[in-house]
């Protein structure tokens, strides 16, 4: 009968066994050997990503709070495979920077990752707020891990700041959710009346869901964490929570019959506009590549919320399909730029200078994943982008599309300037550039991808499309 | 009496916007953010007077999301303290760009 119960849980079960053994083994295995426990949390993860497929994951969990259908498993798989990506990345890295603390680190990615995979089917509001926090919490310890590093405890410390406010006013929002509809179901809550009360308790829960997207105005702490932070855990927090909270947004508002988006629908358009502006315009004079990555990311996430906006099965298919272009393409570029930043995580232009003398594979793989977050055509990010604004402009946001159409054509000239000094220009430092095998593996598996993507994007587009299907 | 209790709840709230957007001691931001978690957990038992005990329920998770929350900010603030000499907010700016 339990099992019955928690069956759709299956994988998030996988995790929290996974996590609580690889604990134990912590306590047993003599301070040179952690590494295995990096093995160990792949393992886990890859034993989660194939449990979505193997096994029935479907139904009912947890009294109706929890319900894993279509577009669950598809986040669930978007999550297992960039915690996977950040796990490759930070395998050589832990073993060299914090060799006795490895177990720790990666324990905190596995609850963090079980945090978003509660997420993707959430039906009620308890579970929100839980699993929102129990992603959150771990990313902060995460952030400030190298803790003798000044500038990785300033982004920790602001990716803390602007976390805690967020989910403070993110749970006032949700205060006044249950206090305008008197239950913590989102279907119910979609369907009470409307009044002022509900309006403002979506409005904050938004606002407070906006900060862990780093969407513009709340996005302030996306550059210096960005910078700050160990280079591994950023492949991690650029892609994975963003996700999650794009999972929670469409979660929320869409419940029942989408009552909440429409409420909302002009604030989130507006928000879109702001953030494309300000991803793109603040990307331009960056000299850091991460902040530079960092600002463009606060642009996608622009266009993400656009696709949310739509709220039409076109819209949010498009708006997935981008979620899976943008986890293979972040992720490979913060990977490469892991490869490429020098011990003090100094990551400006003169360090890509001459990539392609230095490492031919690094300077390619980057080049791709420039030209797919720039939307060039035959890698996913065009893909992506073509669908993304087809889909808004059939349900009728025309100006939208053009807007940020117009407004991405400035990222293409801060990703070609990158490219630009990979190619063109001579290396300030000499010398073969060495990555680990971890590294190498998670790149060339992005490499796969954003080109597979790109050049056969139908099996993706169909299964994007099966996802959205479950909404309204 | 509920709509009281609302509006305690919401100056509360406002007056944790203004101390984290004031104090630049960390610990002051800490306690304000506190203050905002409160109005949340007063907000909560009010609807639950009158709309069942579904809100008392929140207000515990609530409170206990809050409190893991807090452990990890004073952690960090130790840690800002080790390496600046200090809890000043404004000592960890070497990121602005």
């Amino acid at each position: 009968m339990m099992v019955d119960l928690l069956a759709p849980l299956a994988a998030d079960a996988i995790l929290v066994i996974g996590a609580l053994s690889l604990l134990l083994v912590d306590l047993i295995l003599p301070p040179g050997e952690k590494r295995i426990l990096g093995y160990g949390t792949i393992g886990v993860l890859l034993a989660a990503l194939i449990s979505t497929f193997a096994l029935d994951l479907s139904g009912e969990a947890v009294g109706g709070a929890y319900e894993g259908d279509a577009l669950a498993l598809f986040f669930k798989r978007g999550f297992y495979v960039s915690a996977i990506l950040a796990s490759l990345a930070s395998l050589d890295f832990g073993a060299k920077i914090w060799p006795r603390r490895q177990g720790e680190y990666f324990q905190l990615l596995l609850y963090s990752v079980l945090g978003m995979s509660l997420l993707a089917g959430v039906r009620d509001l308890l579970l929100l707020a839980v699993a929102f926090e129990l992603m959150g919490v771990p990313l902060y310890a995460m952030a400030a891990f190298s803790r003798k590093d000044k500038l990785a405890v300033e982004g920790g410390l602001k990716l803390y700041l602007t976390g805690a406010v967020s989910s403070a006013v993110t749970l006032y929002g949700m205060s006044m959710l249950f206090g305008a509809s008197g239950s913590t179901n989102l279907a119910e809550i979609a369907s009470a009346p409307s009044s002022p009360m509900l309006a403002m308790g979506v409005a904050l829960t938004l606002a407070g869901m906006g900060f862990k997207l780093g969407v513009a105005p709340f996005h302030m702490w996306v550059p210096d964490t960005y910078r700050g932070s160990p280079p591994p855990f950023v492949v991690l927090v650029a892609v994975a929570p963003k996700i999650a909270g794009i999972a929670a947004l469409t979660r929320l508002l869409l419940a029942g019959d989408g009552a909440l988006l429409d409420s909302v629908s002009e604030l989130l358009l507006l928000l879109a506009w702001f953030t494309v502006i300000v991803g793109n315009v603040m990307a331009l004079p960056q000299d850091s590549v991460r902040r530079l990555l960092g600002f463009s990311g606060v642009g996608h996430m622009g266009l993400l919320l656009l696709g949310l906006t739509t709220g039409t099965a076109e819209g949010i298919a498009a708006m997935l399909f981008y979620v899976a272009g943008y986890i293979f393409t972040t992720a490979g570029a913060l990977l490469v730029l892991s490869a490429v930043a020098d011990e003090d995580g100094n990551d400006g232009l003169a360090r890509f200078a001459g990539l392609s003398q230095r490492s031919g594979f690094l300077a390619f793989a980057m080049l791709v994943f420039l030209l797919s977050l720039g939307g060039i055509p035959f890698v996913v990010g065009f893909w992506a982008k073509l669908y993304l604004f087809l889909a808004a402009w059939g349900a009728g946001y025309q100006l939208s599309v053009l807007f940020i159409a117009l407004v991405g054509v400035i990222g293409l000239y801060y990703y070609l300037r990158v490219s630009r000094a990979m190619y063109m220009t001579e290396p300030t430092v000499e010398g073969p550039i060495s990555v680990d095998l971890g590294t190498q593996l998670a790149i060339a598996l992005c490499l796969v991808f954003v080109v597979g993507m790109g050049l056969v994007p139908q099996p993706f587009v169909a299964v994007a499309e099966t996802a959205a299907s479950v909404l309204r | 009496m509920t709509q009281v209790v609302l509006t305690i709840a919401a100056v509360l709230f406002a007056l944790g916007i203004y101390g984290v957007t004031t104090r630049r001691n960390a610990i002051g931001i800490l306690l304000s953010v506190e203050l905002m978690a409160n109005a949340v957990n007063l907000n909560l038992i009010a609807f639950a007077q009158t709309l069942g005990s579904d809100g008392q329920t929140f207000a515990l998770f609530s409170i206990a999301l809050t409190v893991a929350e807090v452990v990890v900010g004073l952690a960090l603030v130790v840690l800002l303290y080790r390496t600046r000499k200090g809890i000043d907010i404004d000592l960890a700016s070497d990121l602005r760009s």
